[in-house]
């Protein structure tokens, strides 16, 4: 553990980027058309189980990091083949995100650019940040906050003053069953992005105000879910179901429609700027998280020394975790939530938590202690 | 120790630049800005590609008021079979890269739409990242695309700029035309509640001189292009073209009315009175009716009375009451005129299919599959009209009826 | 590599020391001696004979047997007490007239004779120095181990003029000098508070210029003070020519283009930022003194901005805000935008732009980075040469880069336009320190807009945000109260509060005990209006009947 203190505001606004993140730019829960905006929402309030899964978790050990409790829930051995792989995970979903974001660069204004040489140029600047600690990192994510909003801001402006929100775009706003929906939301749209808030169990412990921590993440959560929910709709009231569901980006294709006093055209700059932000902040978290994760598992003193090796291996898996767009899109919505966030995000958590729950209850048993101090064993 | 690191993070980022240095980087003055895309379609059903390329010397030489003897712009052919093909055939003619994004205007002709639809075209368009959503899409009437895009004209140099605004106007302040872009365009066609219309252009004078300078140095211009009319499509073929009143109901019911004037008959008078729409709004709504479909719009429209020809006290009330009411009932004329000819040519370009279908998703399955064909030609529709004279303007009552009673 | 040489120069310093310390115990003894020819030959020994140290040999009143010399320099001391109240006060003075020891000869001229205001009784050599050379007169009598100083410092200084940087419309236009006297007693005349506490130190080997740390006791935070001192102690260099020499040795971070330290040559502005529980580091030797801690915002605020009201104040700290964006990437999104996003520049003016760049030879980033270049040697050019050739200069440079240049097809006239808006945005940014960091920045964002665009320059602004938070100016992080967000002080950021809403000093500044800055209540209230405004129901039914 670094030595760092993060205010509640700035956890609040590190998780609402991270979240906002990728999130916001592609087709979020498409399949389910006018009701995508409803079915994130229904995911959002899934992203609340979960996060108090985590919570349970960081209330046993309020001052350890993911890779450290799992030790103090395990022991040593088993403790560390688990955070070894949780390491790998954060690894991977690093790369996935950068991945994402070279693609949707590629894609839509660099196309002769190699994949390798975007990400490479984005991983430097990730591993800049990590190199500065969770202290920079988050009062970054404040500076971004604002600007991110502004943008936001700016952009409903735009939107509205052209004119092109048709709500009636959103009707009917049910047409699948609610089961369905439900289903949706459980099985895809809770990974990604609200679950992947496993990865700030391994920040919470720099908060000086352990206390809140259950308000402000249900409140960046929510705030997130909403957010992501009224962009969602906002795509869909502009550019109707159709071309939502088609487009890679529809907040792109949202961008690109705008066309305000004939001046205000093409502000694709814009949706650069969004992407790169939330892109940032995401796998700065995702890769900051696997390297402190990596120093604590393997007892590395200066943590900031592996930034480099780190950010190398997350830069060469984001380009060879598929060979195109369409692979890479396919495995996160087939294969990845399943087979990786299920387990990494509900059962080992969830499976965690009843350990630490019964070990702790013995322990206060035999201490005959009133709360959760039993847990606190420091390392 | 950490100064080394940071030396090494410099050097890399420096040597990351560098070697990005040629990717995707184009000088102005190494590309060829592409203003207009025309396409047509031959005798033996290729497609022939007519790129209206600006010389921005010529432009801006123009706009600071010298230069003008050269064209302002430069026009480029291909023939190929799809839209890519074009590009890259014509490239060949050019020393410079061709670049889409101010492509502000897609010409197609007219047998191009009718014959083949627009259905195979836009898929270039809309997949790659250059075009723009909020390009224009017009139709040639009655002359092919490369005309419209070949015409020289003289206010606006770039003569796609010329299309644009000449059909926003029309749009404005006749009803005449409706500006669509590519989005929409393609949104309609997808829809199985709408279909598309786009407006028709058309080259008028002394054809075959259009694309010399010549054209541009008189003051009354022999090649003027000018709006024609709105095409009406159906699963993406051009059936039927609006002129006129049909025109402008049509653009009623899609509450696509700006400034227009209505002109009224009174006392055996033609087009005596000018009424000018200040502003209005068309409601539609669906309704399901002993298990039909039913549609009903109301139009609410405030306006001033901007010339009257007949002797008219515009100071009584009745009077006024008496104007509103014949507005009205004309208005409510020209509109179910409209949706007649529609239904006619079973294209529902209103969208009351997709009406239908945010309103009542359930029924809209079963309707769904016969709309177009069956349904809608069939569809009842109430058309509730309302008009308001707000003002008179700076006279009460028109001098031809003081000179009138002079002549008593 | 660089470790091994450092090593080496550390010995021979070592060395040199010894040397030093070998002489000077040889040649000059620790105390004063009693006798005058002995410490005469000291003083020239160690002084060199410099000319400028004016040896004189008076007669005590008429009594010739006690021989006294006195010891001043030229030019540092003041002339008019040093013959006024020294020579003839001890030539003519009838205590002296009589028969007496050189013991009570001592006595007297220090208790009666020497009327000015310090007089101080010195036996070692070094203090001697030290005092001498700082302009105060020393007084030697034959036969007795004390030397007698009298403070007469004085000579020619600069007078108090109005400052040349940080230039304001309304404010005091006193400006500080180099003395650092003057410099603290303007401050003493702002704030007439016991609290206003000083702390000198000599700082400099071989000057031993003077260094004070000002603060005001109470308001400041605890621990900075200390922090300052730790700093300034820790330096060991042998000369502080400017403040500038501090800054450098005592800043948090290294490399950084931004400075961590403000300066400022305005005792207003001194003074405003000691309120809000800064330090002042004050140099002799320079109008510009040093304040810590520094934040990023700081440096776009103007002493005017509080003379303003509130209305306009923000709306100027708005537009220095935007005008230092602009001078960062002014010229960078113009080559990003016609070199890589040439569909977000409106057809028209695309158009134009594409014209004028027809016959213009470079690429677009070569361009700018010559323009740039260009500007920059104009600008350096004309600071630093004679004041005459001054007009001839600007009139070159506008002819050849306005004019020719253009003509000519070199440049396209678009990036002249751009480039003088980036130059003049530079200068109307308050604070010359920030204006030089941007103008640095500048160049990275241009290369970075030329070899990727806006992807370059966003992740050349990601690493600028990422660095400016990193940076901590004497541990209070740059960015406050930005990063870490504090609202209550974003009140002097980006707009500034009402004066009469100035509840409170910034919390991360000054001492937490002493927040409180002004009464409740300050809200300038109008007398009791006839309009509308009446806020009391009844006055206003009242009113009407």
């Amino acid at each position: 553990m670094e030595k760092a203190n993060i205010s509640g505001y700035q956890l609040f606004v590190l998780i609402f980027l991270f979240e906002m993140g990728s999130a916001l730019l592609v087709p979020l829960a498409g399949e389910a058309k006018q009701a995508a905006w409803l079915v994130i929402l229904i995911a959002m309030v899934g992203g609340f189980l979960l996060f108090f899964i985590y919570y349970g978790l960081f209330q046993y050990y309020p001052d350890q990091l993911l890779t450290e409790f799992v030790r103090s829930i395990l022991g040593n051995f088993l403790g560390r083949i688990v955070a070894f792989l949780y390491i790998l995970y954060f690894i991977y979903l690093a790369a996935r995100v950068l991945r994402d974001f070279g693609d949707t660069l590629l894609t839509f204004a660099y196309p002769h650019i190699p994949l390798f040489v975007a990400n490479a140029a984005f991983i430097l600047v990730v591993v800049y940040t990590v190199r500065k600690g969770v202290e920079v990192l988050t009062r970054t994510g404040e500076l971004f906050f604002v600007l991110e909003n502004l943008l936001l801001m700016t952009f409903f402006l735009l939107i509205v003053a052209s004119g092109m929100i048709h709500l009636n775009n959103l009707k009917p706003v049910i047409e699948m069953s609610g089961t369905e929906m439900v289903k949706m939301a459980f099985t895809k749209t809770i990974f990604f992005p609200f679950g992947e808030i496993i990865s700030f169990l391994m920040i919470f412990p720099y908060l000086n105000e352990p206390k809140r921590l259950k308000k402000i993440g249900i409140s960046s959560i929510a705030a997130a879910g909403i957010f992501l929910a009224i962009i969602m709709a906002m795509n869909i009231a502009v550019l109707g179901v159709d071309l939502t569901t088609r487009s890679q980006y529809p907040l792109l294709s949202l961008i690109q429609s705008i066309e305000v006093a004939g001046f205000l055209e093409r502000l694709d700059v814009y949706f650069l700027f969004l992407l790169m932000i939330g892109g940032f902040i995401k796998i700065s978290v995702f890769t900051y998280v696997a390297v402190t994760g990596t120093a604590n598992v393997f007892n590395v003193k200066q943590p900031s020394r592996l930034a480099y090796p780190v950010g190398f291996v997350i830069l060469l898996s984001s380009i060879i975790i598929a060979s195109n767009f369409t692979e890479h899109m396919h495995e996160g919505l087939g294969a990845v939530p399943i087979y990786f966030h299920l387990p990494f995000q509900v059962i080992i958590p969830l499976l965690l938590l009843i350990i630490a729950f019964f070990k702790n209850r013995k322990k206060k048993k035999g201490q005959h202690q009133n709360k959760f101090q039993g847990g606190v064993d420091q390392k | 120790m950490n100064r080394k690191r940071l030396v090494l993070l410099l050097m890399m980022l420096i040597a990351a630049t560098f070697t990005t240095g040629c990717w995707d980087k184009t000088e102005l003055n190494e590309m060829a800005i592409v203003s207009a895309v025309g396409l047509d379609r031959n005798k033996e059903g290729r497609l022939v590609g007519t790129f209206q390329i600006i010389n921005p010397g010529n432009v801006a030489g123009a706009l600071q008021g010298g230069g003008g003897s050269n064209p302002p712009i430069s026009i480029y052919r291909a023939t190929g079979d799809n839209v890519l093909e074009l590009d890259s055939i014509a490239s060949t003619k050019i020393s410079r890269d061709m670049y889409f994004a101010h492509a502000n205007l897609v010409v197609i002709g007219e047998e191009l739409a009718k014959e083949e639809g627009l259905t195979n075209i836009f898929d270039a368009f809309e997949r790659s990242p250059e075009f723009r959503a909020t390009t224009r899409v017009v139709i040639a009437r009655g002359v092919k695309a490369k005309d419209i895009v070949e015409t020289l004209t003289a206010i606006d140099k770039v003569s796609a700029e010329k299309v644009i605004r000449t059909i926003e106007t029309t749009e404005k302040t006749q009803g005449k035309s409706i500006s669509i872009n590519l989005q929409e365009v393609i949104k309609n066609l997808l829809s199985t509640g709408k279909e598309p219309i786009i407006s028709g252009f058309t080259v008028r004078g002394n054809k075959g001189k259009e694309d010399k300078m010549e054209n541009t140095m008189s003051s009354d211009i022999e090649a003027n292009p000018n709006a024609a009319g709105i095409g009406v499509f159906k699963d993406g073929k051009l059936i039927d073209w609006l002129d006129g009143d049909k025109a402008i109901g049509s653009m009623w019911v899609l509450d696509r009315i700006e400034n227009v004037h209505l002109y009224l008959d009174w006392e055996g008078e033609k087009n005596a009175v000018t009424y000018s729409v200040i502003r209005q709004k068309t409601n539609i709504g669906a309704k399901m009716v002993n298990g039909k479909p039913k549609i009903s719009i109301k139009v609410r429209a405030e306006g001033d009375i901007r010339e009257a020809n007949v002797p008219l006290n515009l100071t009584d009330m009745h009077v006024l009451i008496d104007i509103e009411r014949k507005l009205a009932k004309d208005l409510k004329k020209e509109m179910e005129d409209a949706i007649v000819r529609a239904q006619k040519n079973k294209s529902d370009i209103f969208g009351f299919g997709e009406l239908m279908h945010e309103s009542h998703p359930r029924e809209w399955k079963k309707l769904e599959k016969n709309w177009d064909d069956d349904t809608f030609p069939k569809l009842e529709v109430d058309v509730q009209v309302e008009t308001f004279i707000r003002r008179t303007g700076l006279r009460n009552k028109p001098y031809l009826s003081n000179l009138k009673k002079d002549e008593q | 590599m660089a470790s091994f040489f450092k090593q080496k120069r550390q010995v021979k310093q070592r060395e040199k020391k010894k040397e030093d310390e070998s002489q000077s115990q040889s040649k000059t003894p620790d105390y004063i001696e009693s006798s005058l020819s002995a410490n005469l030959e000291i003083v020239k020994k160690k002084t060199g004979k410099s000319p400028d140290i004016i040896i004189r040999t008076l007669k005590i009143g008429i009594n010739p047997e006690i021989k006294t010399t006195i010891l001043y320099v030229q030019g540092l001391i003041d002339n008019p007490s040093v013959t006024d109240f020294i020579i003839e006060s001890i030539m003519k003075n009838p205590h002296l007239s009589k028969n007496i020891l050189p013991l009570e000869a001592m006595e007297i001229i220090s208790e009666d004779v020497v009327s000015l205001g310090g007089v101080e009784r010195v036996t070692d050599w070094e203090k001697l120095f030290l005092t001498l050379l700082s302009g105060d007169t020393i007084i030697f009598i034959d036969g007795v181990n004390v030397a007698l100083v009298a403070s007469t410092r004085g000579g020619e200084k600069r007078s108090i003029q109005e400052p040349s940087t940080h230039l304001t419309v309304r404010g005091s236009r006193e400006g500080f000098t180099e003395s650092n006297g003057t410099n603290i007693a303007m401050l003493r005349r702002i704030i007439n508070t016991p609290d206003l506490w000083i702390e000198s130190m000599k700082i400099g080997t071989v000057t031993k210029t003077d260094v004070s740390i000002m603060y005001i006791n109470g308001i400041v935070k605890e621990g900075i003070v200390e922090e300052v001192k730790k700093r300034l102690n820790r330096i060991n260099i042998d000369s502080i020519l400017e403040s500038g020499y501090i800054e450098q040795l005592i800043e948090d971070q290294v490399m950084t283009p931004f400075p961590t330290l403000n300066h400022t040559e305005r005792p207003d502005m001194v003074a405003g930022n000691l309120l809000e529980g800064r330090v002042a580091i004050f140099v002799n030797g320079t109008p510009f003194v040093l304040i810590a801690p520094a934040l990023f915002v700081q440096f776009f605020q103007s002493v005017e901005d509080y003379y303003n009201r509130f209305d306009i104040a923000s709306a100027t700290r708005f537009l220095r805000i935007i005008v230092f964006v602009i001078s960062i990437v002014g010229p960078a999104v113009y080559v990003a935008a016609t070199t890589f996003h040439q569909e977000m520049i409106p057809t028209k003016l695309l158009v134009i732009v594409a014209a004028q760049r027809e016959t213009v030879p470079l690429p677009a980033v070569v361009e700018a980075l010559l323009m740039e270049m260009t500007f920059e040697i104009l600008r350096e050019a004309s600071l630093r040469m004679p004041k005459a050739v001054g007009s001839t200069m600007s009139i070159v440079g506008a002819l050849v880069i306005g004019q020719a240049a253009v003509q000519a097809g070199i440049v396209s006239p678009a990036m002249v336009i751009i480039v003088s808006i980036t130059a003049i945005a530079s200068f109307a940014t308050p604070s010359y320190a920030i204006a030089i960091s941007a103008r640095i920045v500048r160049f990275g964002f241009i290369i970075c807009a030329g070899m990727l665009g806006f992807y370059g320059m966003i992740l050349a602004f990601i690493i600028l945000i990422v660095h400016l938070c990193s940076l901590r100016s004497l541990g209070v992080p740059y960015m406050t109260p930005l990063a870490p967000l504090n609202p209550k002080g974003l009140g002097d950021t980006f707009f500034r509060r009402p004066i009469w809403a100035f509840k409170e000093r910034p919390q991360f500044l000054t001492n937490e005990n002493n927040l409180i800055r002004e009464g409740d209540n300050q809200r300038p209230l109008p007398p009791e209006s006839r309009g509308m405004k009446t806020s009391d129901g009844k006055k206003g039914e009242g009113n009407e009947s």
